[in-house]
């Protein structure tokens, strides 16, 4: 058992910080996963079937590609391409536009959640469009979103491990972790201490949108 | 409607298998140097007579550091200098050899867990690997070195990579030297030292550093890449890994090496793998594994 602790204190510099450069990463990430995803919702229940079309091409794209292929491709192949990208904007970016696809069908289905009787009651009682968007089915929407949202933040979180083993090799819990197994040969350590830095991020997620959702209640 | 849907499975199910049995190759080519000998005959309840008996001994090698573990695209088999003593060995022991992927990062625990058997993969003995698994004798002496793209004339030894990105693999020997010979280097660390080649061509590292044989094999491959000239980093003497312990089974590989140098095995496979492409000779490494483990300390 003191080994298992001690594993932990005599490398907690590297654990502290790939505990610090995994929070960076998937707060950066999730910031682009909101703004996209919700433009790219947007195109998806726009009134122009080319739009439409537009935002589906991004979500299957992003969708089915492999992250450990796109996190490849947004910096191997952006830099054979002359594009001098940084570890940190490939990492970021890649996480962040990935995850935005999966954001953008749930807030999709969120609006799809609100029956059309009450969009054509609200249009017939004198709203304009963007006023019953608004008004009426965006409130009800973001609700019904919030459970599989909180889903997708913590499948990020452990996604972000993924940047770490890429060819990006930024300095995440997962990677810290394996320099420390390799240092010391506390495999079994290692990992375990890796798991609780992401239990740690996860949790505090699922905290995070409990209490959104508790708050964002309707009493029925 | 059903039974069509039936058909289409199973023809993907064949095309599938025939890929599968394409792609395994075939492992039964003689090994290299003429290194082919009579299996000899062991006692029972050692490791060797368990090979034997099972017919096969799973060994970890590289399978992306040319010229000494990698595989080739062409017909998918493993290959190089690792591969070929690996084979002299399994041919010892009258077993068929099964080539694994061994990391840097992983390789120890693949001992450790008995996912394999022995590991040739470029293994630096140290002391502190010593302490975890059991070496061979050393089989291979190579030397730490920098590579850079030629174009670069910033970097002419350790001490001009301060503030330079520098690759190499997770779980080296060079994670440490790197560390202490160059401090202040920001370090890329990752899986294989294929990624490292592919920073070094795309401009996401200044410098790749590792056994000149490994950044050998990297300029074989890319002509535009130049050895830092100068001091090595370090001496890096490879050994065998073997489980923790058995000094049968390490009794037994020492002898099959001893072997394997004197008798132009080991010239030849040199001279195959290395001695070709940088024009040097070289003899067996006469360093004995004390003196290996007294230089890592």
């Amino acid at each position: 058992m003191s080994a298992l602790l001690d594993v932990l204190t005599e490398n907690i510099d590297e654990f502290g910080g790939g505990l610090w450069v995994t929070i960076r990463l998937v707060g950066g990430a999730a910031a682009i996963a909101i703004v996209v995803g919700t433009l790219v919702a947007a195109l998806r229940i726009a009134p122009s079937v080319w739009l439409q079309r537009l935002g589906g091409i991004y979500v299957e794209t992003f969708r089915n590609i492999p992250l450990l292929v796109l996190l490849t491709l947004a910096y191997a192949g952006l830099r054979r391409a002359g594009v001098p990208i940084g570890t940190w904007t490939a990492g970021i970016a890649s996480l962040g536009l990935y995850t935005a696809a999966y954001v953008a069908e749930v807030l999709r289905s969120g609006v799809f959640a609100v029956s059309k009787g009450q969009i054509e009651a609200s249009l017939s009682l004198g709203f304009s469009y963007a006023q019953t968007l608004r008004r009426i089915v965006l409130p009800q929407a973001f609700r019904t979103v919030i459970p599989p949202l909180g889903s997708i933040t913590i499948a990020m979180i452990k996604n972000s491990a993924i940047v770490g083993a890429s060819i990006i090799a930024l300095g995440d819990i997962l990677k810290n972790a394996r320099i420390v197994q390799s240092d010391t040969f506390q495999t079994e350590e290692s990992f375990l201490w890796a798991a609780v830095g992401y239990l740690l991020l996860t949790a505090a997620a699922t905290v995070a949108f409990r209490v959104l959702e508790r708050r964002l209640a309707i009493s029925r | 409607m059903q039974t069509t849907r039936w058909r289409g499975l199973t023809a993907l199910l064949l095309a599938t298998g025939i890929l599968t049995a394409a792609g395994c190759g075939d492992d039964d080519e003689p090994a290299a140097g003429g290194a082919t000998r009579e299996a000899r005959t062991f006692e029972a309840g050692t490791t060797m007579k368990k090979l034997q008996d099972e017919g096969e001994i799973t060994i970890g090698v590289k399978f992306d550091v040319p010229p000494f573990g990698a595989k080739n695209p062409t017909s998918g088999d493993v290959e190089g200098f690792d591969v070929d003593l690996a084979k002299a060995i399994a041919n010892a022991l009258g077993a068929k050899p099964k080539y694994i992927e061994a990391l840097s990062d992983n390789r120890i625990a693949f001992l450790k867990d008995g996912t394999a058997d022995l590991i040739l993969s470029t293994m630096t003995i140290t002391a502190e690997r010593d302490e975890e698994i059991d070496f061979s004798e050393p089989y291979f002496v190579a030397k730490g070195r920098i590579l850079v793209k030629k174009s670069d004339d910033s970097i002419k030894g350790v001490d001009d990579l301060a503030g330079k990105s520098v690759c190499t693999a997770l779980g080296s020997t060079y994670e440490d030297t790197l560390k202490k010979q160059a401090p202040k280097a920001k370090l890329r660390l990752v899986d294989s030292y294929s990624e490292c080649l592919e920073l070094i061509q795309n401009g996401g590292v200044d410098a790749v550093s590792t056994d000149d044989v490994i950044l050998t094999g990297m300029i074989i491959q890319d002509d535009s890449l130049k050895l830092v000239s100068g001091d090595e980093l370090t001496t890096e003497p490879y050994g065998a890994g073997i489980k923790q312990g058995d000094d049968e089974f390490k009794a037994f590989v020492d002898e099959v090496l001893a072997e394997y140098k004197s008798d132009g095995p080991w010239a030849a496979a040199y001279e195959k793998w290395v001695g070709q492409y940088t024009g040097e000779e070289q003899d067996p490494p006469a360093m004995t594994l004390q003196e290996a483990l007294d230089l890592s300390k």
